[in-house]
């Protein structure tokens, strides 16, 4: 009897242990932007991005404020909140969705695992599918989450002042850089 | 002989112009964002106080303090370094889901090495918005943080 119920203890601690290690988060992700272009290259960094990863389903999620961003040039960072982004108007930007080969990475083991991720990304109020490989890194406990992908600024209706229009690259390449904890509830 | 004057006159003031253009755009273009250690806070406020605020409504608080320069003062709850070396400093109260999170300027992060949690501090900084999860959470972030004392 005693020893049933040490073993049903046992079992009901494992799979408390075990549901309270399927999430993972950031509160201080990276996530910065590149755009190459004839006249300068354009690079800013936000470095408060949240993630939260869910292990056990593969849900992913991103957020950032999009005034957040810093730049090397005082110029293009008002230019970037005021003009293009819109940063009064749509403070936020976010990304919503799965490593579809959520099944072929083991949490429990250290490595480095190729992810296929795809969900929705919204940035200046418009949301659009998006699709990348990425990778995640289990290292000692935590999970490195990390992508590049090019997006379109059409796609996000994010309009270029003719006046520059040549000189400016109509795509910009992101690169998602997430060390990410267990998160204890 | 006079009119050789005016042509000198009007040659002299437009190359003088054309400089003073010149040099402004460039400084201009140049300009570097301002580091925060130099630049006296719009407002000064408590941990607690604005995150009440940005609690009840988030819109109305937006109108007040994004793009500003405050000086926000609390308890240090955590003291964050993240996988590149930078440091957050976060402020509010520890059984609170809600925090103020300073993101700390690198030139300036030195001085946040040392803090203790739970101490007081005032860290000034650039209101960038509140970020709220349902998981983790919500955060008014501050970017390019200075301790302020």
């Amino acid at each position: 009897m005693n020893k049933r119920i040490i073993l049903l203890a046992v079992l009901l601690t494992g799979t408390l242990m075990m549901k309270a290690q399927d999430k993972y988060f950031t509160r201080n992700g990276t996530i910065t932007f590149y755009s190459k272009a004839p006249l300068e290259n354009i690079e800013a960094q936000n470095k408060s991005v949240t993630c939260v990863l869910d292990t056990k389903t593969g849900n992913l999620q991103f957020a950032l404020m999009m005034k957040g961003f810093e730049f090397e040039k005082a110029l293009m960072q008002e230019h970037f909140n005021e003009n293009y982004i819109e940063s009064h108007k749509y403070p936020k930007s976010d990304f919503k969705g799965q490593i579809v080969n959520n099944d072929a990475i083991d949490y429990s083991k250290d490595g480095d695992y190729t992810a296929k991720v795809k969900g929705k990304l919204t940035i200046h109020g418009e949301t659009r599918d998006v699709e990348t490989l990425g990778k995640i890194s289990v290292k000692g406990g935590k999970v490195i989450a990390a992508a590049d992908f090019i997006i379109a600024l059409e796609d996000y209706k994010v309009e270029i002042p003719k006046l520059v229009k040549d000189n400016i690259s109509k795509t910009v390449k992101i690169a998602v850089g997430c060390s990410l904890d267990v998160l204890k509830s | 002989m006079k009119r050789k004057r005016i042509k000198r006159i009007i040659f002299f003031s437009a190359a003088i112009i054309l400089v003073t253009v010149g040099l402004y755009a460039f400084s201009e273009y140049n300009r570097k964002v301002k580091d925060l250690s130099k630049v006296k806070a719009d407002m000064e406020i408590s941990a607690a106080d604005i995150l009440a605020e940005y609690e009840k409504d988030e819109a109305a608080s937006n109108q007040l303090y994004l793009d500003k320069v405050i000086a926000v003062k609390g308890t240090v709850k955590s003291l964050e370094k993240n996988d590149k070396g930078h440091y957050s400093v976060v402020l509010g109260n520890e059984n609170s889901m809600a925090s103020v999170r300073c993101s700390m300027d690198s030139i300036h992060q030195r001085k946040a090495e040392d803090l203790v949690t739970g101490s007081v501090v005032t860290v000034k900084g650039a209101c960038t918005g509140f970020n709220s999860n349902d998981l983790l959470g919500s955060d008014l972030i501050l970017n390019r943080c200075v301790i302020q004392n």
